[in-house]
């Protein structure tokens, strides 16, 4: 139970989703399938070579060996017919002087005759050769080679070997050739059997030089199953030894795979002719089918090679595309948790450098997108503080209450009263409560109380004028914009100037936009310094301190890029500033916001 | 993904099946580069047909297991001096296994103790030794041997008979059984006597000798039983030069050429017939066994038979009683 939740947990860690894994599945399996394949077929193809060629093999050899004992049978049997016709010639068999002499000289042309004999239906002795005397209790009439030519009086028969026991000699093994025939006895045509042994050693020699291999070996079968030689007999006899003869009897020729005792042998079967004897050749298959083993050796190792070789390439190929995505992945990861710093750079598959290169872009433009928010909530809150600080505006208080109190000691008491009237509405407006937006009214009063008290301390040295259009007065505004702007005129423009001097301020609808146009008649200015002024880089060092960039820069923070200053001007000619707003317009009528 | 899935298991298993597999190749591959098995045999005699039998059986024997057999014997059957010469000769070898037929059951003890010393196993065949070392014996049942002859003896002189034994070397373990085994079955039979026990010494002329004084001693003898083959030419000869043949029922042992042509003249009534071919076989077969580090049984009994002249040409006595082609 525990290993088979330990199995089912590394088929759940094994992500077959992961690419890597993807890769190296798909790609493994068909190598793997096509390896495989290949190596059956291969396999099958030269096993099947082989065995055949082995099957030749032996059946040449087996074939020789029976062409051998073809030849030396087929001599025998010649002899048994010479014999035979010698036989039949005689006419008087028992008495016979001549026969003597024939049957020796056919005797002595093969060493490998033993004996040739003579017997009556009965079984006893009429003539034979060498002259030997009988044993007794040879029971002839019962063995084999006997019996089998009274049963066949037609056919040669042949005995397997067996122990020759009927004259006193030595007992040697021997096969009987026998058949039954009539010869002359004193004139009278009888029957007898006519047998010859010849010596088994021929056989026996032949059959035990055949080399199959370094276990295989041959034997000898007559055709019902005796066993005419067979290097193990002792043992067969014995019991402990089977030899499966019964598929064997089947075949008058060829070769088929025994597998009977567990091993595989090659049997090879060819048949004596004249005998009707059976080669059977024994080959061991581990033997002979060597090369089916070695090739199936080769096989199997090189499949494991090529699976090793595989896997190996594979685990690389796959890792070499899946690691940057996974490197890439880790990046992002960082980027969410917030770490944006972090340059991502990825080598690797020419996608995935795309990829990497793409997000480091997109990474680079909001890293600038964030840096420019730091920034504009910087400038934002700079510009508020310039803002409280225009509110305060202490150099113009102190300017003006100088002059109010030079205007109080000369006695200019209407003027004085004026000014404070003026300064006190003037700051008013300025703090407005801490609100940023105000209605344009309040904007144009604010920079018409400005300019009385500047009057007043110029001593009438301009004029001014304040017009707004219908519509334009209740819309909104942020405040303090235009006071910086008169000053600047004042001071940059009217002052320097000999004639007398000209504001004008304007508030107006233009289409869609609220415009303020402050006009002056002053000595202008060149290109280069209105450029020096929309930077910043030249400040007016008047009372207020709040620059006209500042004025610029709260419009376009507040309302947006395309909203700010425009000024036109020539030296000598005055300056025209536009200020370009949104059409803002207050919801609710003056009344009610001034009681508010 | 379910296809996806199966499919990686499968795979995943054939994987892990591939080297298991594979590693039955080498195994296979291994036999063809099989080591032969190296196996003295050391016999009593390096002549004669039963020992050369035994040799045909052990080389049948040898092809079959892969093995190469040195098969070694002293000039003379007793010899057990040159015997342990030989043993310790082939322990200096170092063979695989060591087959032995020891001449003397005591003498061969120590030497065949020595190589267990080298881790070399012995196999003793045809005649036991005196040593616990040794790791099964292949060979003759010989008590039951003795009974057989018995046996067929009293089934010839029916139970009221006296009977002479022509036994080989007294002490001698397979002499000793096979009598043991002969008395202890006529002893069920009260009518029967054992008269006289001679030993030959292996000498056929003694046996030949002694036989001739027993039936002068005894001329009212009924049985005789020989238990060697040299005995056994001997007594045969006594029995059929005294014109006892046929009278006396005589049991021989061992399948001489002589006691053939005996039993097919009816003055030897049966013979007991060993298996040294088997003997030879089954004991390279143990030792293979043996040498593999198999464990055996304590004996490995190779069965006698009862030959007589209704059986001798029987195919598979044929081969027993005339093991060479000549």
């Amino acid at each position: 139970m525990k290993r088979m939740q330990a199995v089912s947990r590394f088929f759940r860690s094994f992500h077959v989703r992961k690419i890597q894994v993807l890769i190296s599945l798909s790609s493994i399996t068909i190598t793997l399938l096509t390896v495989v394949l290949v190596s059956v077929l291969l396999f099958n193809r030269f096993s099947k070579a082989a065995e055949e060629n082995a099957y030749l093999n032996l059946g040449q050899i087996i074939e020789q060996v029976n062409a051998n004992l073809e030849l030396y049978v087929g001599g025998m049997q010649d002899i048994f017919e010479l014999t035979q016709e010698q036989m039949n010639a005689a006419s008087d068999i028992p008495d016979d002087q001549k026969l003597d002499e024939q049957l020796g000289t056919i005797l002595n042309t093969r060493k490998d005759l033993v004996s040739i004999a003579l017997f009556t239906k009965e079984g006893n002795l009429v003539r034979g050769v060498p002259e030997l005397p009988m044993r007794q209790n040879t029971k002839l009439t019962e063995q084999l080679w006997f019996e089998s030519a009274i049963q066949n009086p037609k056919s040669l028969q042949f005995t397997p070997p067996h122990i020759q026991n009927l004259f006193k000699s030595d007992y040697r093994w021997v096969v009987s050739m026998s058949k039954m025939i009539t010869y002359r006895d004193d004139s009278r045509v009888k029957q007898g059997v006519l047998a010859m042994d010849i010596n088994f050693r021929t056989i026996d020699e032949l059959s035990q030089r055949v080399e199959l291999g370094k276990k295989g070996y041959v034997y000898i079968i007559d055709s019902v199953g005796n066993i005419v030689y067979h290097p193990q007999q002792q043992l067969i006899y014995a019991g402990l030894k089977y030899e499966n003869l019964e598929p064997v009897l089947n075949y008058a020729y060829g070769s088929y795979l025994d597998e009977s005792d567990g091993e595989q042998r090659l049997i090879t079967i060819q048949t004596v002719k004249p005998a009707g004897w059976k080669i059977v050749g024994v080959a061991y298959a581990d033997e002979f089918l060597t090369t089916k083993k070695e090739l199936g050796g080769f096989l199997y190792s090189f499949l494991l090679a090529a699976l090793v070789v595989i896997l190996i390439i594979n685990l690389y190929v796959s890792a070499r595309i899946a690691q940057p995505i996974r490197r890439l992945e880790r990046s992002v990861q960082m980027v969410e948790k917030g770490d944006f710093g972090t340059n991502v750079y990825v080598s690797g598959a020419y996608e995935v450098e795309q990829l990497s290169k793409r997000f480091n872009l997109m990474l680079r433009r909001i890293r600038e997108l964030m840096d420019q928010i730091i920034e504009e909530q910087e400038a934002k809150r700079k510009s508020e503080l310039d803002v409280l600080q225009a509110q305060i505006n202490p150099h113009f208080l102190y300017n003006t209450l100088n002059s109010v109190t030079r205007m109080a000691e000369l006695g200019r008491n209407e003027e004085v009263v004026t000014t404070i009237t003026s300064l006190s509405r003037f700051f008013r407006i300025s703090l407005s409560k801490g609100k940023l937006i105000i209605p344009v009214e309040d904007e144009l009063e604010h920079v018409r109380h400005y300019l009385i008290i500047q009057t007043i301390r110029f001593k009438n040295k301009f004029r001014y004028e304040i017009q707004a259009e219908e519509g334009t007065l209740n819309a909104l505004t942020l405040k303090l914009i235009l006071q910086p702007l008169v000053e600047n005129a004042i001071h940059h423009g009217i002052e320097k100037s000999a004639e007398e001097g000209f504001i004008g301020v304007y508030a107006r609808v233009s289409g869609d936009h609220l415009e303020f146009v402050i006009k002056d008649n002053g000595v202008g200015m060149t290109q280069d310094m209105m450029d020096k002024l929309l930077s910043g880089r030249l400040r007016s060092e008047s009372d207020s301190g709040v620059g006209v960039i500042n004025v610029q820069e709260r419009i376009s923070l507040y309302y947006g890029k395309e909203f700010g200053l425009h000024y036109e001007s020539e030296p000598d000619e005055g300056t025209t500033v536009t200020i370009k707003l949104p059409m803002v317009k207050t919801d609710f009528p003056k009344k009610e916001r001034d009681k508010s | 993904m379910s296809l996806v899935h199966s499919l990686s298991k499968g795979l995943l298993i054939m994987i892990l099946l591939l080297p298991l597999t594979s590693s039955c190749a080498p195994a296979g591959n291994l036999q063809k580069g099989e080591q032969m098995t190296v196996i003295d045999m050391i016999v009593k005699m390096d002549r004669g047909d039963y020992w050369s039998t035994i040799k045909m059986g052990a080389e049948v024997a040898a092809k079959e297991y892969n093995v190469k057999l040195n098969f070694l014997a002293p000039e003379n059957e007793n010899d057990y001096k040159e015997q342990i010469v030989l043993m310790e000769q082939s322990i200096s070898r170092r063979p695989d296994a060591i087959i032995l037929a020891a001449s003397d059951y005591e003498a061969l003890g120590q030497a065949t103790d020595r190589s267990s010393y080298y881790d070399i196993p012995v196999v003793s065949m045809d005649s036991e030794v005196a040593s616990t070392k040794v790791q099964t014996f292949v060979g003759t049942n010989n008590y039951e041997a003795g009974q057989k002859a018995a046996e067929r003896l009293v089934e010839l002189t029916g139970k009221q008979s006296d009977i002479g034994i022509v036994n080989f070397v007294k002490g001698a373990r397979n002499a000793d059984q096979r009598e043991e085994g002969f008395l202890d079955y006529v002893a069920r039979f009260s009518g029967i006597r054992v008269v006289d026990i001679q030993y030959c010494g292996s000498d056929e002329e003694l046996a030949y000798r002694l036989t001739r004084n027993m039936l002068t001693n005894y001329p009212s003898l009924d049985g005789l039983v020989s238990l060697s083959a040299e005995s056994s030419i001997g007594a045969g000869r006594a029995v059929e030069e005294m014109g006892y043949g046929g009278k006396i029922m005589m049991i021989a042992f061992d399948n001489p050429p002589e006691m053939l042509e005996l039993l097919q003249e009816e003055t030897v009534q049966a013979m007991v017939v060993q298996n040294p071919f088997n003997n030879g076989y089954m004991a390279v077969s143990a030792a293979v066994k043996a040498a593999r580090g198999e464990k055996l049984e304590d004996k490995i009994p190779t069965d006698t038979k009862l030959i007589d002249l209704e059986n001798m040409l029987w195919p598979e006595n044929q081969k027993l009683l005339f093991p060479f082609v000549k």
